[in-house]
C-alpha cells in the first residue's frame, strides 16, 4: 500500500516537473548538440557524510558533491543541480526521470543492477584483514584458527562474528590498538577498515611492517543512471580520466575513503 | 527507558564475571607486594650504598610514573624493543601492579620501621638477643600495628586501581561496564559497577577496622 502511494506520488511529481520543464528548457535544447546545451546535472541525493552534507556555512559540500561537480564540467553541463530524494523509492523517481542519476554513496547490488544502470565502482568501502608482513606474503585466505583483534563493536568485530569463521576474537578499545596487537604479536591478525588501514600502514609509519591481507567484507559505491542512460559510459571514461589526472586521489584524501583502481 | 528483571541478571552476571577477575588481581597483587615491598624497604634503609642508591633511584622511577604507562612498557615492551612476543596482558597486569604496589609498601614499612625508637634494638643488644631476633620478636609487631592505617588506605586504592587493567584489554568489571554501551547502547551498567566496588571496599574497611581494634593491646 505505502509502496503504491510512493509510485502514485512520485509519478504526481514527475509530471508535475515535466510540465515546468517544458515551458523553459525543451526549446532551446534540441537544435544543435554543441557542449554548452547540455542543461544542468540533476543528481539525486541524501544528507550522507562525508559523500554529500552541509558545511558549517550550510553549503553542500562532501566527496559527491565536488566528484559530480568535476564531472559535470568535464561532460559540459552548465553546472549541477543537487536535489534531495527519497532513498527507498529512488529508482522509482529515477525512471521517471525525476533526476539524472542517484549519486550518493551508493552501494553496488544486484538490487541496483536489475533497476538502474550502474557505474564502474568509484570508492569502496571494506572491513580488511591486517597481518604482518611476512604473513602477507605466504597468502592468507581466511582467518580460522587466527586470534584477530578487532575494536568492540565495531564493524569489523561484527564482520568477524558475521562470517561464523572458528578464530579467537579480542575484543580492543579502538582500531589502533588492535594495529598494536598485531604490530607487538599479541594476536596474529586484526580486522579494521579499509580507510584506516591505508592510512596507518602507510610508510613511515609504526605500523609501516604490516600489511593488508584478506577483504572479510567488502561493498563498493557507484552511480546509478536511468536503465539504458548513455550517461553511464560516458560517466565510466570520465571517471578514469579523473582518476588518472588525481583529482580523485585528492578527493578520497580530503574525505579519508579509499578509491576504486 | 526501563529495565526490566532480565535485563538486571544479565548484566549483574556479566559484571560479576568481571569482578571475579578484578578479585583475582587483587588478591593476588596482595600476595606477592605485601612481602616484595618489606624486602625492598630492607634495601632502601640498608647501609650497603650499592645496594641502598639503586633500590631508591628504582622507588623513584616507579612512584614518579603513571601505573598506566607502566602497564603499556610491561605488556608491549618487549615486543617493541626485542621483537619477542612477551607476556599475555593477565601475567603482565600481575607483575606490572605487584611492582607498583610493593614500592609504594616499602616506604610505609620504613616509615613503621624508623618510627620504633633506638632504644629498643639497644635494649634487645644488652639482652643478648641477635639482631634479626629483635627485629621479629620486638620490633615487627609494633610495626605492624603502626602501619595499618597507611595500609589500609593503599590497598583501598589498589581495589580501584584494578580498572587500569583494562588499558591492555583484560576483562575486569569496568570493561564489562562499557561493553553494554556498544553492544546494547546501555549506559547504566558502567554506573553500576559502582555497586560492587563500594561493597568490596566496604568489607575491607570493616576488616581494617577489625585488625586495628586487635591490636590496641600494645599500647
Amino acid at each position: 500500500m505505502k509502496k503504491l502511494l510512493s509510485l502514485v506520488l512520485a509519478l504526481c511529481l514527475v509530471f508535475a516537473l515535466a510540465a515546468c520543464g517544458g515551458n523553459t528548457e525543451d526549446v532551446v535544447a534540441p537544435t544543435d548538440a554543441t557542449e554548452e546545451s547540455r542543461g544542468t546535472l540533476v543528481v539525486g541525493m541524501t544528507i550522507y557524510e562525508p559523500m554529500n552534507y552541509e558545511d558549517e556555512n550550510g553549503e553542500l559540500t562532501g566527496f559527491d558533491t565536488e566528484f559530480a561537480k568535476a564531472f559535470a564540467e568535464k561532460a559540459g553541463f552548465d553546472g549541477v543541480e543537487f536535489i534531495e530524494i527519497d532513498w527507498g523509492t529512488k529508482f522509482i523517481a529515477l525512471e521517471a526521470g525525476e533526476f539524472d542519476c542517484v549519486w550518493n554513496g551508493m552501494t553496488i547490488t544486484e538490487e541496483a543492477k536489475l533497476n538502474a544502470s550502474v557505474s564502474d565502482p568509484y570508492v569502496k568501502n571494506a572491513q580488511v584483514v591486517v597481518v604482518n608482513g611476512e604473513k602477507a606474503a605466504e597468502g592468507l585466505t581466511s582467518i580460522e584458527g587466527l586470534t584477530v583483534a578487532a575494536e568492540m563493536g565495531s564493524a569489523g568485530a561484527a564482520a568477524v562474528t558475521d562470517s561464523g569463521v572458528d578464530c579467537n576474537l579480542v575484543e580492543v578499545d579502538v582500531q589502533t590498538t588492535a594495529l598494536l596487537q598485531v604490530a607487538t604479536g599479541k594476536a596474529d591478525a586484526c580486522v579494521i577498515d579499509i580507510t584506516m588501514a591505508q592510512s596507518m600502514l602507510k610508510e613511515g609509519t609504526d605500523f609501516d611492517s604490516l600489511a593488508i591481507a584478506m577483504e572479510l567484507t567488502s561493498e563498493e559505491y557507484g552511480v546509478a543512471f536511468k536503465k539504458g542512460s548513455p550517461l553511464v559510459d560516458e560517466f565510466n571514461t570520465i571517471m578514469a580520466e579523473l582518476m588518472a589526472d588525481g583529482t580523485l586521489d585528492a578527493l578520497a584524501e580530503k574525505y579519508t575513503l579509499a578509491l576504486v583502481k | 527507558m526501563s529495565i526490566t528483571l532480565n535485563d538486571l541478571i544479565l548484566v549483574g552476571t556479566k559484571l560479576a564475571e568481571g569482578f571475579n577477575v578484578t578479585l583475582q588481581i587483587f588478591a593476588l597483587t596482595l600476595l606477592f607486594a605485601l612481602p616484595l615491598g618489606l624486602i625492598i624497604s630492607f634495601g632502601s634503609m640498608s647501609k650497603i650504598a650499592i645496594i641502598k642508591y639503586p633500590i631508591k633511584l628504582f622507588i623513584w622511577i616507579i612512584r614518579g610514573t603513571p601505573l598506566m604507562l607502566q602497564l603499556l612498557v610491561v605488556y608491549y615492551g618487549p615486543s617493541i624493543l626485542f621483537g619477542v612476543k612477551g607476556l599475555s596482558n593477565f601475567p603482565a597486569v600481575i607483575i606490572t601492579f605487584v611492582i607498583n604496589y610493593a614500592c609504594y609498601f616499602s616506604e610505609i614499612y620504613r616509615g613503621g620501621i624508623e618510627s620504633v625508637p633506638k632504644g629498643q634494638y639497644e635494649a634487645g643488644q644488652v639482652l643478648g638477643l641477635k639482631k634479626s631476633q629483635t627485629f621479629f620478636r620486638i620490633v615487627l609487631l609494633q610495626v605492624v600495628k603502626h602501619i595499618v592505617p597507611p595500609m589500609s588506605n593503599e590497598i583501598i586504592t589498589l581495589v580501584k586501581d584494578t580498572s587500569l587493567a583494562r588499558t591492555i584489554m583484560l576483562y575486569e568489571v569496568i570493561w564489562a561496564g562499557q561493553k553494554f554501551i556498544t553492544s546494547r547502547g546501555w549506559l547504566w551498567p558502567l554506573f553500576a559497577t559502582a555497586v560492587f566496588y563500594l561493597l568490596f571496599c566496604g568489607i575491607l574497611t570493616l576488616l581494617f577496622g577489625y585488625i586495628e581494634k586487635k591490636l590496641d593491646y600494645f599500647n
